[in-house]
């Protein structure tokens, strides 16, 4: 139904407002509910569902809510760091700190006692593997260095095959 | 980056409506605080056992003497390190958001353990804070992302129409069988009936008509609000509610 200034679907868009309460209904939206009763009747019922969803009551908050949420902020505060230093105050971070740093070192020196040695990656590398050519050629780089000094050499031709 | 509108004055309500009867409908706090109630909460004051707190009680009140700031400035406060702020929010807060979540989980213990969720998050997020959106709607956008996770994470526990009778009425703490001096048994059967019906009815609307009818019949938040909160239009909003309330109207006619 359409009246002169409210239509029922806009009156109906405001009927939870009207029937709890929440809003007064306007000239307008009064002249409708005047000449339509669909839409009376219909915001009868809802402020009759309306006063019975207010039986539906809930419970205090405990006299501890506070005690609780206090005992939660404590422990969110003691969570955030003090300052980058704070790690320190904490014997099992400090521990593990230092036994990383013991390990890193061990590590190091381990590596470095090795002298360099490629004898790792050539026991790792595939034979015939890139890997495995370039161990090669670094392993024989004083024979392959003096490549050029043999192409210089002359053949004696002095020299007989079977003496 | 707007910082909502100055109230004239926040209005103060009487300790009496802690204790509401059946008749009266439990209003929500959010623009309210108890007078008898939030002075006692001050002098607890939320941070007066934490680490850090500077005389929470002698800020409070020099907060409270602030006279009608906002809870987006009292937020802005709370960002700046002010903990007295915090706990004036937590004060004006506490009822209204075990109200809703108590409807959105149907479990006191449970619900009281979410509303200090909410404010745990509140509080972790202070100095991310901005004054962009209106205090409450951030406020029960935190509550609603928790209660629909834990409704969610929860689905398979205890499904609401196995509420029994039998057991004691949270509400009222009375058993059935125990007549509270005024009701017979058999009226306190059928108030405990109605009961379950608008519990459980409520509880079986789709997720966002049941939030929104929370908010708007027992929240007193207006159209605007809960579009806010649910991410919806204002005019989407208002069909969702009329749809939940016709819904609610059928279900619930027998108890009318």
């Amino acid at each position: 139904m359409k009246n002169a200034t409210m239509s029922c679907n806009e009156i109906r868009e405001l009927m939870p407002d009207l029937a709890a309460g929440m809003d007064a209904a306007t000239a307008e939206a009064n002249a409708h509910l005047e000449s339509c009763a669909d839409c009376a009747g219909k915001l009868e019922a809802f402020r009759q569902t309306m006063a019975l969803l207010d039986e539906w009551q809930v419970p205090e908050p405990t006299p501890y809510f506070d005690v609780r949420l206090q005992a939660r902020l404590r422990e969110e505060s003691a969570k955030q760091p003090a300052g980058w230093l704070q790690w320190i105050r904490r014997p099992a971070l400090a521990v593990s700190f230092a036994v990383l740093m013991m390990a890193s070192v061990t590590l190091v020196r381990f590596h470095s006692g090795s002298g360099g040695d490629n004898t790792t990656a050539s026991m790792t590398a595939e034979p015939g593997s890139a890997v495995s050519d370039l161990s090669a050629l670094d392993k024989n780089h004083d024979l392959y260095s003096d490549f050029d000094v043999l192409d210089d050499l002359q053949v004696q031709q002095d020299v007989t095959a079977n003496p | 980056m707007a910082i909502e509108p100055r109230p004239a004055k926040t209005p103060v309500a009487s300790s009496e409506e802690g204790t509401s009867g059946p008749q009266t409908p439990q209003l929500s706090a959010r623009r309210r605080v108890q007078a008898s109630v939030s002075s006692v909460a001050i002098d607890r004051g939320v941070f007066a056992m934490t680490p850090g707190a500077t005389r929470p009680h002698e800020r409070a009140e020099a907060v409270l003497s602030g006279d009608g700031l906002s809870d987006a400035e009292f937020m802005l406060r709370v960002k700046t390190g002010d903990e007295s702020a915090f706990s004036y929010l937590v004060e004006k807060y506490r009822r209204p958001m075990m109200n809703f979540m108590y409807r959105m989980v149907h479990n006191a213990a449970v619900a009281e353990d979410l509303a200090q969720e909410v404010f745990l998050r509140v509080y972790r997020s202070r100095e991310s804070y901005e004054a962009s959106a209106k205090f409450t709607t951030w406020l029960y956008r935190i509550a609603t992302n928790l209660a629909v996770n834990h409704a969610r994470d929860s689905r398979h526990e205890r499904p609401e129409h196995m509420v029994s009778l039998d057991e004691p009425d949270e509400n009222t703490g009375l058993a059935i069988d125990v007549p509270d001096g005024s009701l017979s048994a058999e009226e306190l059967l059928v108030r405990r009936e109605r009961m379950v019906a608008i519990r459980q009815h409520v509880n079986e609307l789709p997720e966002r008509q049941k939030i929104a009818v929370i908010m708007h019949k027992y929240q007193q938040m207006d159209y605007r609000e809960i579009s806010e909160v649910l991410k919806l239009s204002e005019s989407a909003t208002k069909s969702l509610l009329f749809r939940a309330y016709e819904t609610l109207r059928e279900q619930l006619k027998e108890f009318v």
